[in-house]
């Protein structure tokens, strides 16, 4: 991460403009720092359309390299607008993933897991305090968490399987879920 | 070099229903493109994921204590978890343990829950004083029983022991008991 000495605020727009203004591939500190801001946000795009850590890390790379190869050609036309280009190639990439999903699945199966890329596991909460701090839920708050967590469902079907509306089960999830993080971020003891 | 400030931090229960896929498609749209621009929105949402992969984790290694349903123990099961399931008649008992391959263990505690608008769960001693009281637990009218789920780490430190349970169902003119169960724990691997 670059920092100087009053570490200036710089938003995207600024760093992408400095990357398709330098001759291509010599702006490295921009470059880096436009690498470093969009590759956490485009691996969540990536878990939220494919549910796969393995996949996320294919979209991450390969939005960010075409992102960074288009800015280099000056192909963005308007760099304010970065986010919006960067999720039409994440859209796009992640269509070309999903119908490259067999070959993928032929490839693992022939070379393994030694093909997947290097991912740095996201951080997870200690596990002992997190068991506690679900014990101090409610029955309820922990009912809805635990099934709505466990295979990511949303209210809709919850609230269907536990007999309540989904209006429900959505105010359960969030009083739940904000007394769940306080505790294990330890904003409440 | 710091990313701009975000001006308009999306809220908790929006990354909820986008991570859920719950938005709609316009919602959703500008949720993502506010995601990929914001990294204090970003890591909000990155941190949400952690938790929720956390509890998803524990749940399946049976660290979480809860109530679920038939249907969530199916899925478990056809996702290759290892339960170990026990069905208490109203007014019965159970010998039970808890087996070094199990991940889960579920008790199917039966009862007639037509009328009943809220239930408690009560742990009791031999003469029937509670002893700890999980309050208007969730339930289904329409099932036949309730379906628990009890952290695993507790019952494998367990000794040979009986534990009692009993349904209360609660409402304005005071509480009723819907049934007793009796569970009579032995450690894997040894006899009482």
């Amino acid at each position: 991460m670059l920092k100087s000495d009053s570490d200036p605020v710089l938003d995207d727009a600024a760093l992408a403009r400095r990357v398709a203004q330098a001759t291509p591939g010599t702006d490295r500190e921009a470059e880096a720092e436009l690498y470093r801001r969009l590759a956490p946000r485009v691996r969540l795009y990536g878990l939220r359309h494919l549910r796969s850590e393995a996949s996320a890390a294919d979209l991450m790379q390969q939005v960010l390299l075409m992102t960074l190869e288009r800015l280099r050609a000056g192909a963005v036309r308007e760099p304010e607008r970065l986010a919006s280009f960067v999720l039409g190639m994440c859209r796009m990439v992640v269509l070309d993933l999903r119908r490259g999903h067999a070959r993928r699945e032929r490839l693992l199966e022939t070379y393994g897991e030694t093909l997947m890329p290097e991912e740095a596991p996201p951080p997870s909460p200690d596990r002992a305090r997190l068991m506690g701090c679900l014990e101090r839920l409610s029955e309820r708050e922990r009912t809805v968490l635990v099934m709505t967590f466990y295979d990511d469902m949303p209210a809709g079907a919850l609230a269907r399987e536990l007999g309540l509306s989904p209006a429900n089960v959505r105010v359960i999830r969030h009083r739940g879920l904000e007394r769940l993080r306080a505790c294990v971020t330890g904003e409440t003891s | 070099m710091s990313p701009s400030p975000c001006t308009a931090p999306i809220e908790l229960g929006t990354l909820v229903a986008y991570w859920l896929g719950e938005l709609d498609a316009e919602s959703e749209s500008r949720t993502e493109e506010h995601l990929l621009g914001c990294d204090a929105c970003s890591k909000r949402l990155g941190e949400l994921v952690a938790l929720a992969d956390g509890v998803r984790t524990l749940a399946r290694a049976g660290g979480a204590h809860a109530v679920v349903t038939d249907a969530f123990v199916r899925r478990l099961i056809e996702q290759g978890v290892h339960v170990r399931e026990y069905r208490v008649p109203r007014n019965g008992s159970v010998n039970c343990t808890v087996a070094p391959e199990d991940d889960i263990v579920i008790a199917r505690l039966e009862a007639p829950l037509g009328d009943v608008k809220r239930l408690d769960m009560v742990e009791i001693d031999f003469e029937g004083r509670g002893l700890a009281r999980a309050e208007d637990i969730p339930f289904r009218a329409d099932s036949d029983g309730v379906v628990v789920t009890p952290r695993i780490d507790q019952l494998r430190a367990l000794p040979a022991s009986t534990t009692r349970m009993r349904l209360l169902a609660v409402d304005a003119r005071g509480e009723r008991v819907i049934g007793e169960y009796t569970f009579n724990h032995t450690p894997y691997g040894t006899t009482r």
